[in-house]
């Protein structure tokens, strides 16, 4: 992929969580306090107001630009977590970009930020079978299925990172939000 | 000096905290920045902010960071990654609490402290408001174990970290006031709770490999060091009782070849002599009938949870009863297992159904382990599954399949109670100890049986010969001919010694000075009191009527007990039967008779205690007792007495009884005590009024004295024979009996040939023993 599908995706990714804030909304505020969505759109916005103010020449331009973005403008959790994602895609980008390898360095750092594990009920859920898929070589629409397997899977988990861990048991029977959002930047790739 | 940034989600905040802070400093400069929410009334956190903010606090001595929670610690760390590499060396996060840290960091940083002393009075800030509100240590909530002490050992028990070490991990990790992680460092898993099971066996520790341990909170240190030794060792319990692998695998080998040697004396291990004879038979096990689980909906989250709540109960009640760490492994199970079977429930699965996913997930996720050892735990958590789901669909205990000599963990009482004298040659138990209720129920029934031998004897085949002496603890697991042969000569010996018991067993029973001395037999049933009988027992020294209310959902009434009394007096035709009331608690309980969860059962509401407390019950058994006691010389015994009040409540429940069932006293009415309690025995002089004979329960008295549990396999040398301390109570309670109030022993050692004569001495003139050990018994007195 090219920096300016790259941007296209980031864009689209943007256009999802604005269509998506409520349910987002809805989600954390069943089990966490009720910002994720307000806080990924405000983040995203200022995504895409930087792209549009200077485009990106390279794909790791790119990832940075929309990592330090985020780790400044999400606010919450979620902010620090992207946007540590972002930066070591950045990292890991060369001038084109395979998906898997990317995603695979951005995967690595949410972990290493959040110190989730797989059952934790968090975006690691959606996101590490995803990597997995591509890594295996796997279409995106497969990537997007495994992301979106792993979010339903985190229905019944308790959570176990976040503030949604104080609520212990009460936090299963709803989706994971990081979950949720972070299958919707797989998503973003289909369009 | 040493700058000071503060990050939290509202800007308000952070400012009102610097300003609180700052009072403090009494005008001296401090060098602190804020970065906090998204603007002035946006709550969020920025990592560049706080990046940026770390710079200007920063005039080359450091930074120390505050910070709220959730995102402010991420981002926090995220603003390290952005740093120049010899700033963010200058950087420490500090865990402290907000408000309480940034006052006492800026005191500190305010007198020209550096920044780990900084940190180090930031972390402490909660001090004064700890012992303000008397907050102990071990309250004390940590996140967290990056940062904390670790260590790294490398695993030598050639199995790895399996089930049983793994729950001794568990069990480690969890004794201390600490957070405690672990992970597989060479295989590079992630870190698991320490003290989740099921987590821990997951990481496929096998032999050699490296297991990394760290912690955070208070005892920190302590758990890393300990958990290490015990993950590194496998055995490195210096209290409970080691069970080496190398004995494990001697007993399995011998199993498998047929090679054993002669008779072990479990040399290291605590096997118990429950009860004599020479038993040879092939290994046979309780076999578990298939569990029908109904196919009915679920009766909502609250219901069904609550089932599965009540199930949970009885099995760990079940489990605690025995003290072996194999089972302590399955207690664990329970609670890796409860939160999946829980979520389940919440999504409207009936509890058995939750309960059975939740079982069949877990065994998965070790069925799916490359190591066969650990794939094997699968059973252990199947295992403890069943036993769950028997209670949530009250399906009936395992049955036993095949002849020969029973081989299981434990015997619940019921089970042993149920045991055929015909099909069971005799029975090795993995857990439980010569006074346990199990082992009690199989000397009643003449059942030869070792107890205690340690989790190996599960490991032997079906089939496999065994060999076992339970008057002695001897086993022998496949034995050579001339071992076998050997066996067969005791067996003989022993069968001519009790031939001649037998033969003078009706004769009464008088020492070599010539005191005439009672042998009665301790019975739990009509067929019981038959064999007592035939076997020349001179009384029912004591009737323990629990059997009527065990295993039934209301009590029985006041015809059905009679029935049964009559017919046990019947069966001693015309000797004196004394029947002692009901004997239940928690440690054994009576479904209909609720008792509250106890930490303690033991020391708990049990005896009479628990009579006295459901008075229509004991009025119904005192009515059946005055109406028997009528027509045949009754005792009337009361069990566990502390106090006087207590007797006197009893007996005079028992007057109204005899009010209510016609008029004037039987003549040949006693009533009695026994005496379990410390403190019965050491302030007997104050019950001697009200009652017409003592009987020691030496079991309970020895446990209650000892501070033992008679169950708990590794006290067995604390809970067998008699004790000093034992003998002496019952010395000052025959000086306080004096003439009037006769003495008797009706505990495990009036059958210890060895502690006869001592009891004699005292000044006991009656013994109650086991049916089949009266004969022997009536010798050993004989013998004195």
């Amino acid at each position: 992929m090219d920096t300016a599908a790259l941007t296209a995706w980031i864009r689209e990714f943007a256009r999802l969580i604005a269509a998506n804030k409520e349910l987002l909304t809805e989600l954390d505020s069943a089990i966490g306090d009720g910002d994720h969505g307000v806080n990924m759109d405000r983040g995203l916005t200022a995504v895409v107001s930087a792209l549009d103010a200077e485009p990106p020449e390279t794909p790791s331009a790119l990832f940075k630009k929309v990592g330090m973005t985020l780790i400044s403008k999400v606010g919450g959790a979620s902010g620090p977590l992207y946007g540590t994602a972002f930066l070591r895609m950045a990292a890991a980008a060369g001038d084109s970009v395979e998906l898997g390898k990317v995603l695979r360095a951005g995967l690595d750092g949410v972990v290493a930020r959040g110190k989730a594990e797989p059952g934790d009920k968090t975006m690691v859920d959606a996101l590490r079978p995803a990597v997995e898929a591509l890594e295996g070589g796997g279409s995106v629409q497969e990537a997007v299925r495994a992301a979106e397997q792993g979010r339903d899977a985190t229905i019944p988990m308790v959570a176990r990172k976040g503030r949604a861990s104080y609520l212990g048991e009460r936090s299963a029977g709803h989706a994971d939000p990081g979950a949720t959002s972070v299958t919707l930047l797989l998503k973003a790739l289909e369009a | 000096m040493t700058g000071l940034v503060v990050v939290c989600h509202s800007r308000p905040l952070a400012r009102a905290a610097v300003a609180l802070a700052t009072e403090m400093t009494r005008g001296r400069p401090l060098q602190v920045e804020i970065a906090a929410g998204l603007d002035e009334d946006t709550y969020g956190t920025d990592a560049v902010a706080i990046m940026e903010a770390v710079v200007a606090a920063d005039d080359g001595d450091g930074v120390v960071v505050l910070m709220d929670l959730g995102s402010a610690v991420l981002s926090a760390e995220t603003a390290l990654e952005l740093l120049d590499p010899d700033v963010r060396d200058r950087v420490v996060l500090c865990p402290g609490p907000l408000v309480e840290g940034l006052v006492a960091a800026a005191v500190a940083a305010a007198s020209g402290a550096g920044r780990s002393e900084v940190a180090a009075e930031a972390l402490a800030g909660l001090a004064g408001k700890e012992s303000h509100l008397g907050v102990t240590e071990q309250d004390q909530i940590t996140e967290g174990t990056q940062g904390g002490p670790s260590a790294k050992v490398r695993v030598t028990d050639p199995h790895g970290l399996h089930a049983r070490p793994a729950a001794r991990v568990v069990g480690e990790a969890r004794s201390f006031d600490a957070r405690v992680e672990l992970r597989n460092a060479t295989t590079g898993s992630g870190w698991v709770p320490a003290s989740s099971l099921s987590k821990v066996a997951t990481l496929g520790v096998l032999q050699g490999h490296e297991v990394e341990v760290r912690a955070s909170g208070a005892q920190a240190q302590e758990a890393v060091a300990r958990v290490a030794a015990v993950a590194g060792s496998g055995s490195g319990l210096s209290t409970g009782r080691a069970l080496s692998t190398g004995a494990s695998q001697d007993l399995g080998s011998a199993g498998e070849n047929g090679a054993g040697g002669g008779p072990q004396g479990r040399a290291g291990a605590v096997a118990g002599a429950a009860s004599p004879g020479v038993a040879i038979g092939p290994a046979a096990r309780l076999r578990a009938v298939p569990i029908d689980v109904p196919d009915v909906p679920s009766l909502g989250v609250e219901p069904e949870r609550q089932r599965l709540d009540r199930a949970l109960d009885q099995t760990r009640r079940e489990l605690t009863r025995i003290s072996d760490p194999i089972f302590d492994a399955h207690l664990l199970l329970l609670d890796d297992l409860d939160p999946e079977a829980r979520t389940l429930i919440g999504q409207a699965h009936p509890a058995p159904q939750a309960w059975q996913q939740a079982v069949a997930a877990i065994a998965a996720d070790f069925d799916a382990l490359p190591d066969p050892y650990l794939r094997g735990r699968a059973a252990d958590v199947r295992a403890v599954g069943d036993q769950v789901l028997r209670f949530l669909v009250g399906a009936p205990a395992p049955t036993l399949a095949g002849d020969g000599v029973l081989i299981a963990a434990d015997l619940t009482p019921a089970e042993a109670a149920t045991l055929d004298p015909t099909r069971i040659a005799g029975v090795l138990l993995a857990a439980g100890s010569p006074t346990s209720h199990a082992a009690i129920l199989t000397r009643t029934r003449g059942i030869p049986a070792v107890v205690g031998a340690g989790p190996q004897v599960l490991d032997i085949r079906d089939g496999t010969l065994i060999a076992l002496d339970g008057g002695s603890g001897e086993i022998a697991v496949a034995p050579a001919d001339a071992v076998l042969d050997a066996f067969r000569a005791r067996a003989a010996e022993q069968r001519a010694r009790s031939q001649a018991a037998r033969s003078r067993a009706i004769e009464p029973a008088v020492t070599t000075t010539g005191v005439p001395i009672a042998v009665g037999a301790n019975v739990g049933s009509v067929e019981e009191a038959r064999a007592a009988a035939a076997n020349g027992a001179d009384l029912a020294g004591l009737v323990r009527t629990e059997f009527l209310f065990q295993d039934r959902t209301a009590a029985p009434d006041v015809d059905e007990q009679l029935a049964v009394y009559r017919a046990i007096a019947a069966a001693f035709d015309g000797r004196r039967v004394t029947l002692r009331t009901l004997d239940a608690g928690s440690d054994k309980p009576v479904p209909f008779l609720p008792a509250p969860p106890e930490a303690n059962p033991f020391l708990g509401v049990r005896g009479l205690r628990l009579s006295l407390a459901h008075p229509t019950v004991f009025a119904a058994q005192l009515q059946a007792i005055a109406l028997v006691a009528r027509e045949a010389p009754i005792s009337v015994m009361f069990p566990m007495v502390t106090t006087v009040g207590e007797l006197r409540r009893a007996r005079m429940m028992l007057d109204e009884a005899l009010a209510r069932t016609g008029s004037g006293r039987p003549a040949d009415l006693r009533v009695g005590m026994m005496v379990e309690v410390p403190a019965a025995a050491l302030r007997a002089a104050d019950f001697v009024p009200y009652a017409d004979f003592f009987s020691v329960g030496t079991n309970d008295l020895t446990q209650y004295t000892l501070a033992a549990e008679r169950g708990n396999a590794a006290l067995m040398s604390l809970s067998t024979g008699l004790d000093p301390s034992v003998a002496q109570l019952i010395d000052l309670l025959c000086r306080a009996a004096g003439d009037r109030v006769p003495v008797a022993v009706c505990g495990e050692v009036a059958a210890d040939e060895q502690a006869v004569p001592r009891l004699l001495a005292s000044g006991v003139r009656q013994l109650s023993v086991a049916p089949a050990l009266v004969p022997l018994v009536k010798q050993a007195v004989r013998a004195t």
